[in-house]
């Protein structure tokens, strides 16, 4: 980031007001004498920065673990046991812990990440289970259920300290650091990709976007960061036993302190710890003395309040009412606004009129697929030439989509085989793996990114060939351009009609560059109107350089379009050729009106 | 030695009923409304204490006991699913899991609240003695709670495959907005499956009380076993959660014996991956596309 980009957005009133906020923080931990207060400051940018890291995970990417106790656990057992036993300073520790904890979380995500929401969430909290289970059995080396006590010796090196402003210090810095990280992470290409994945996996795949390994990324860093939070509570408390270090309650609170503020947002844990963690403290102060379960029952109570009535957390409130009041602030104008470079229009290839000498760009043999009893797919083969329109019609079931699934990498098929520009792609999983050898495709049944905006949804596809944000949304809206959604640019996908999300399916796949677009329907709803326009934008898209492979049941559109047509029925060709002949094929009347139909016109 | 493995295998089994008992609600609920009751552990706890008192107060024992705690928390079923499921039925599956999780800290808490931390236990004249055969040895609450469990699984499967309202629930996890196009109000079934989820879960609790202690948080014991036994049955499946309670009770036994019994909750936990890791759906789940 420039020098001039910087200055512009500090001068913008949300970004100085966040700054002055966190100044006043770390000041705080300075000023802040009385010891009952200091703990509740250090507890709160404790729980803020554990559940940040917590957030990268269970907001950000939507996998909603209860068992991030594990690796606050492992963090918090690592740098103890280094020390006791080898004098380690902690802080060496703390690296090594969340080192440990880092490889932990690879070794359980490939099991857990084939989950999918309350199973993920049920298979993490066994694993935390069984470390718990695990730490009380080797009690050779945890000590088992008596815990590890630290011996007090203040140091530096010894991340023991006499002044608990200190540990407040620390906490705060370790709170800008998981801030700094989700920040990079939110503005950065990963963070429109994780949203695209939580919203929809199966969509994102298709969009090219390799579901697995951002996954996987997140969970490295929060894994690290919350063993890094179990290094600063061992310390913190000298003090480490099985039930503290990997208690479900502790991942519950985690969950609950970014549900509350706000899952998925920078500021969401912050906010949920702020008020989370004083709460719990004068609840307990409270009705502590009255009974012991009543303080953690009103937490429950709150937190079913929570889910159910305000399920976007205490963040939605502020952007209500707070927000919209901080952006009337004065502009501060240090310079101008940096204009984007500016991106030239996608070069418009030759439009290749396929004929013999042209090159099959895909090429499928013998492919077949059966469910069950039932073959959807049977022996079918055939060819896509570069820069083509083929258009594949037949009856219903006739196993058009199953066909589409099984080259874009959705389906594996039970034999035969696909190649594309050469390459053999018939066993490419999962399915970006296919959109990353250039052939994109679009859902029968439309799949937006619901919670993107129009816009953003294009640019998921977009990632896959930069990585540069500003650069992917220029020629995001170069596809708006392209498919009519240009004025809708700003809305959220969830308002489009049934047509507008037809052309935004296929603007989303028309950004991935592809070579080859799978295009399902993309008719399918629309308006007479519509239809005619729709047909203009896939020709000029053909024109483009870029060959088409459309399934489509409104026949004007696929007569006019196509310059071949495979018929499909029952999962077999019956037929291929060019629109004339189609039109004129008696087996194809057949199969589409029926039998009688065909002897009613003999007559 | 060959007496051995038979012994340990009829703990096994045994255990297993217990097992599945618990279960069985979960899977229940799950199959209708495709919601996985976190506070499952709690009910149950519910239940052991309503018995626990019944008892304590009008020496009522707990297998009569049955007759009062399956009705109460049948009604128990119903005031949660108005309060606290039916509100999120249609939200997003952040809300749909932690409603439960938050049910389960507060009745946990409450529970706390009411009746302290202390372990409160029934013995039962028949809790000790043992029957003995052929030099093995059964105990006869276990034995109770396996035959109660099987006359459960054949009483709900008679209720589902037989009656009107158990064809209508079973049309209900199938397909819910077919079944609401036949004129069935899905609502309503929610309600009967979280009051008979809950019910199945209280008459668990009543069988247990001979045998184990109550305190606040006796459910989250059982609890994460009924997940591993749920998810290896396979979710939603009534005679999965039946196997698979049988198969983690019988690991369960020998692990314990062949190496600790603190570890016998390692071993199962491994099964649950092992199986999330080649079978997600479970033994008899179906396969999702």
């Amino acid at each position: 980031m420039g020098w001039r980009k910087f200055f512009y957005r500090v001068g913008q009133p949300s970004v100085y007001v966040s700054l002055v906020l966190l100044v006043l923080l770390g000041a705080a931990t300075q000023f802040v004498q009385q010891p009952f207060c200091l703990n509740i400051l250090v507890l709160i940018l404790f729980y803020a920065a554990a559940s940040s890291a917590w957030n990268l995970v269970g907001g950000y990417a939507g996998q909603l673990s209860l068992g991030h106790a594990a690796f606050f656990g492992i963090g918090a057992y690592c740098s103890t046991l280094f020390y006791l036993n080898f004098g380690l300073s902690p802080w060496l520790g703390l690296v090594v812990g969340g080192f440990a904890a880092a490889v932990f979380g690879v070794g359980i995500s490939y099991p857990c990440f084939r989950l999918r929401g309350p199973f993920f969430a049920l298979a993490t909290i066994a694993i935390a289970e069984v470390m718990r289970i695990l730490s009380l059995y080797f009690e050779k080396v945890t000590n088992g259920a008596v815990g590890l006590l630290i011996p007090f010796k203040p140091g530096i090196v010894n991340f023991l300290f006499r002044d608990k402003a200190a540990y407040a210090f620390i906490a705060y810095l370790f709170l800008l650091i998981v801030v700094g990280i989700s920040f990079m992470i939110e503005r950065s290409r990963s963070g429109y990709l994780l949203c695209a994945l939580r919203n929809d996996e199966i969509a994102a795949e298709a969009a090219g976007v390799n579901t697995a390994r951002f996954k996987l990324f997140v969970m490295i860093i929060s894994a690290f960061l919350t063993a890094a939070a179990g290094t600063f509570y061992a310390q913190y408390s000298s003090f480490v036993d099985p039930d503290t270090a990997f208690s479900i309650h502790f991942s519950i609170n985690l969950a609950m302190v970014s549900i509350i503020g706000g899952m998925g947002t920078i500021i969401g844990p912050i906010l949920g710890s702020f008020i989370l963690t004083p709460l719990d403290h004068i609840l307990r102060g409270w009705l502590g003395g009255f009974s012991a379960g009543l303080s953690f029952a009103v937490y429950g109570l709150a937190l079913i309040l929570v889910v159910t009535y305000l399920p976007d957390g205490i963040i939605k409130w502020l952007r209500q009412g707070l927000f919209p009041l901080i952006e009337k602030l004065p502009r501060v104008r240090w310079s101008e606004k940096p204009s984007a470079a500016q991106l030239q229009l996608a070069s418009s290839g030759p439009f290749l009129y396929p004929g013999r000498e042209v090159l099959p760009l895909l090429s499928a043999r013998n492919l077949s697929k059966s469910f069950g009893g039932l073959t959807a797919v049977r022996n079918v083969s055939f060819e896509i030439k570069q820069g083509e329109i083929l258009g594949l019609i037949g009856p219903n079931g006739a196993g058009k989509t199953t066909l589409f699934n099984l080259i874009s990498g959705f389906l594996k098929p039970d034999s035969g085989s696909v190649v594309f520009q050469g390459g053999e792609i018939t066993h490419l999983h999962p399915p970006h793996r296919v959109v990353l050898t250039g052939i994109s495709r679009t859902f029968q049944i439309v799949r937006p990114f619901n919670n993107l905006r129009v816009i953003e949804n294009v640019m998921i596809g977009g990632f896959k060939s930069s990585r540069k944000v500003a650069e992917v949304e220029e020629k995001a809206d170069q596809i708006l351009a392209i498919v009519g959604l240009s004025r809708y640019r700003n809305y959220m996908a969830s308002n489009l009609s049934v047509g507008d999300r037809k052309r935004l399916e296929l603007g989303r796949a028309l950004a991935t560059d592809s070579k080859l677009l799978l295009l399902d329907e993309v008719m399918g709803g629309l308006n007479p109107h519509e239809v005619t326009e729709m047909i203009q934008v896939l020709k000029s898209i053909a024109q483009n350089g870029v060959t088409l492979f459309i399934i489509e049941h409104v026949m004007k559109a696929i007569m006019m379009l196509s310059h071949r047509i495979v018929v499909l029925q029952n999962g077999e060709i019956i037929a291929e050729g060019g629109p004339q002949e189609i039109g004129s094929n008696r087996k194809v009347i057949e199969a589409y009106l029926g039998e009688e139909y065909l002897n009613v016109t003999a007559r | 030695m060959l007496l051995n493995i038979f012994q340990l295998l009829i703990n096994g089994v045994l255990l297993g009923g217990i097992y599945a008992m618990v279960s069985i609600g979960l899977t229940l609920i799950w199959g209708v409304m495709q919601i996985v009751n976190f506070a499952h552990g709690e009910f149950l706890m519910i239940g052991m204490y309503l018995t626990f008192w019944l008892f304590q107060l009008y020496g009522i024992d707990p297998y009569l006991s049955l007759l009062v705690v399956a009705p109460a928390l049948f009604v128990l079923g119903v005031i949660t699913q108005r309060l606290v499921i039916n509100p999120v039925l249609n939200a997003q599956e952040t809300s749909q899991i932690f409603s439960t999780v938050g049910l389960s800290i507060l009745l946990q808490n409450l529970a706390l609240f009411f009746w302290k931390a202390d372990y409160r236990t029934l013995r039962m004249p028949y809790s000790l003695p043992n029957i003995k055969f052929q030099g093995l040895i059964v105990s006869f609450p276990r034995l109770m709670a396996f035959i109660i469990t099987l006359l459960m699984v054949i009483a709900l499967f008679l209720f589902l495959k037989k009656t009107f309202w158990g064809k209508a629930l079973r049309a209900t996890v199938e397909n819910k907005r077919s079944a609401q196009l036949m004129g069935i109000n899905i609502k309503r079934f929610y309600y009967l499956a979280l009051g008979l989820g809950i019910a199945c879960v209280g008459i668990a609790g009543a069988t247990l009380m001979p045998m184990y202690p109550v305190f606040p948080t006796t459910g989250t014991y059982f609890v994460l076993t009924a997940f591993v036994v749920v998810v290896l049955g396979g979710m939603g499946s009534m005679a999965g959660a039946f196997i698979g309670g049988l198969i983690i009770g019988v690991v369960e036994s020998f692990s314990g014996f062949l190496l600790a019994p603190v570890l016998k909750e390692v071993t199962y936990f491994l099964v649950f991956i092992m199986i999330l890791v080649l079978r997600p759906s479970g033994l008899l789940g179906k396969e999702r596309q």
